[in-house]
């Protein structure tokens, strides 16, 4: 990649310039009403409800909510992350370095992965109801994918040559899987966990949908009932800023606890 | 004159303790599309304490396959490959190798190489500290010890890669080819970096190259190996007194009559 000079004023200028653009593009349609307002909201009227829903303590409908909701997302992801990565990591690691297990798992992994996530929300309805373990099961089940094939991938790919270093320098299996195989796999593994965690979001929003009282999923389509584009909107910028957060913090705290994803990515 | 050097060269195994590396009739085959392919037959030979041992032949002679089945990554198809009496079964720090390509570490600086393998035998830091910088000043490469792999030359990556299995003292060390890669003026460098480092710690080492230049610089003896046969054509010592420098006469003597000899 051609590199930019950190600290320029272009390089802090540069992720801004589209969604100025888009901002500026809306404000003009919704100025020119050649959208009603109805179906497009006025920018201003989104940062009004915008700020009603996350400071206002007066009593209309979603004022003041976001803190609850945004907190029984982010629990809904985390635990669907977390039993993601629980299974993907060490199954992934494991068939990227072994054919036996690769072999047992990959059909079955690969099929189950043909099926559409969205297809499992009726059965896990019926399995776990509506709420809390609907939705940390979808999210745990889509995040899984891209956990389990990039780390395999990642193990997959490590330099033989390493482990034979290993070896001669006398590192047992336990050890050189701590050692050697995760961090020579950090690479795949972090772009791995990103993409299910992006995922976690979409599915999370998914698991929201079906009529839990709260969650940024359940405030969009509460607000679609109601009419409340308005809400509507507010409620995916919302997903958008506290996702790409969440990605950002992933990636820190990866970078925190590993040398090898501080000093490889 | 010919005669009278090559029965000095031919003198053979002149360790009159137990040797440290024994090989016995170490043969290899390969199986390709159903035909078995020889690629070693009937290696015999031994090392001392202390010896400097350089085994060399052209391009797929075998050599970098011995190497592989003295360090137990290879198992032979036939003989014996024993160190201290102990018949070798796999890998392990007392047959350490140092490879021809960069294998170290990348996510860990050139300190953290150096102490990889001894951080998993003790759990004393100060004592793995201490090792360190010891190893570190012999390869010199002190000031740069918080770099990681990438940031140094092929030549220091060597030096590393030297230190990282000598902090482990092993009964013999193993190089597969280091220098090959390393441009002419590094390599003589990397030379004579090697001979001071084992005349100071007077470790065995068995060093395989395709550069007869850097086996007469280098070996106590020389092994030959044959391509066709898969054998040990011939073994030679070097009388030559060290340091070791390919303008002297002695030198290109014995070069002219090793070329002539082969």
């Amino acid at each position: 990649m051609e590199q930019l000079k950190k600290g320029s004023r272009l390089h802090a200028l540069l992720p801004w310039i589209i969604p100025g653009i888009f901002v500026l593009v809306w404000v003009m349609v919704s100025y020119a009403e050649l959208i009603p307002h109805y179906l497009l909201p006025n920018p201003l009227k989104i940062i009004k409800t915008g700020s009603a829903y996350i400071f206002s303590t007066a009593n209309s409908p979603y004022a003041g909510r976001f803190l609850s909701d945004a907190g029984a997302s982010l629990t809904r992801v985390f635990f669907g992350f977390f039993c993601a990565i629980l299974f993907g990591l060490p199954l992934g690691i494991l068939s990227g370095r072994l054919a036996v297990v690769n072999r047992l798992l990959d059909t079955f992994i690969n099929g189950l992965r043909a099926v559409p996530g969205i297809t499992w929300l009726p059965l896990a309805m019926v399995w776990f109801g509506i709420g809390m373990r609907t939705t940390v099961f979808l999210v745990a089940l889509a995040a899984f994918f891209p956990i389990y094939l990039n780390a395999a991938a990642g193990a997959r790919q490590i330099n033989a040559q390493l482990l034979q270093a290993g070896a001669m320098m006398g590192v047992g299996r336990f050890r050189g899987s701590l050692s050697i195989l995760l961090p020579g796999s950090m690479p795949h593994i972090m772009t791995g966990l990103r993409l299910g965690l992006g995922i976690s979001w979409a599915y999370l929003v998914l698991g929201e949908l079906t009529g839990v009282p709260n969650g940024l999923g359940a405030v969009i389509m509460d607000a679609r009932m109601l009419g409340r584009v308005d809400m509507i909107i507010v409620g995916m910028i919302l997903i958008a800023i506290v996702g790409r957060m969440s990605d950002g913090l992933l990636v820190k705290v990866l970078r925190g606890c590993f040398k090898s994803a501080r000093r490889m990515t | 004159m010919k005669g009278a050097l090559t029965k000095e060269m031919l003198k053979t195994q002149v360790n009159p303790e137990q040797p440290v590396l024994k090989v016995v009739n170490v043969t290899k085959h390969f199986e390709i599309n159903g035909t078995a392919k020889s690629v070693l037959h009937n290696i015999t030979f031994s090392a001392g304490v202390g010896e400097m041992i350089c085994i060399t032949g052209r391009s797929g002679c075998g050599k970098t396959t011995l190497l592989n089945i003295l360090a137990g990554f290879l198992k032979p198809s036939a003989g014996t490959v024993m160190v201290n009496g102990e018949p070798v079964r796999k890998p392990g720090p007392d047959r350490c190798v140092v490879f021809q390509e960069d294998t170290l570490f990348p996510w860990l600086t050139v300190r953290e190489n150096i102490a990889f393998g001894l951080k998993g035998r003790t759990k004393d830091k100060g004592y793995v500290s201490k090792e360190v910088d010891r190893f570190l000043s012999l390869v010199g490469l002190r000031e740069f010890q918080h770099y990681l792999p990438r940031e140094i030359s092929g030549g220091m990556k060597q030096r590393v890669a030297i230190a990282r299995v000598l902090i482990l003292q092993p009964q013999v060390l193993l190089m597969d080819e280091p220098f090959a890669s390393l441009d002419y003026h590094t390599r003589r460098e990397m030379q004579d970096l090697l001979v001071s480092i084992w005349t100071e710690l007077g470790q065995t080492i068995i060093f395989v190259t395709h550069d007869l230049d850097e086996a007469i610089t280098l070996a106590d003896r020389i092994v030959v190996m044959d391509r066709g046969s898969g054998c040990i054509r011939q073994e030679l010592a070097v009388p030559l007194p060290r340091p070791r420098k390919a303008e002297q006469t002695e030198y290109l003597f014995f070069r002219r009559k090793l070329y002539e000899f082969l």
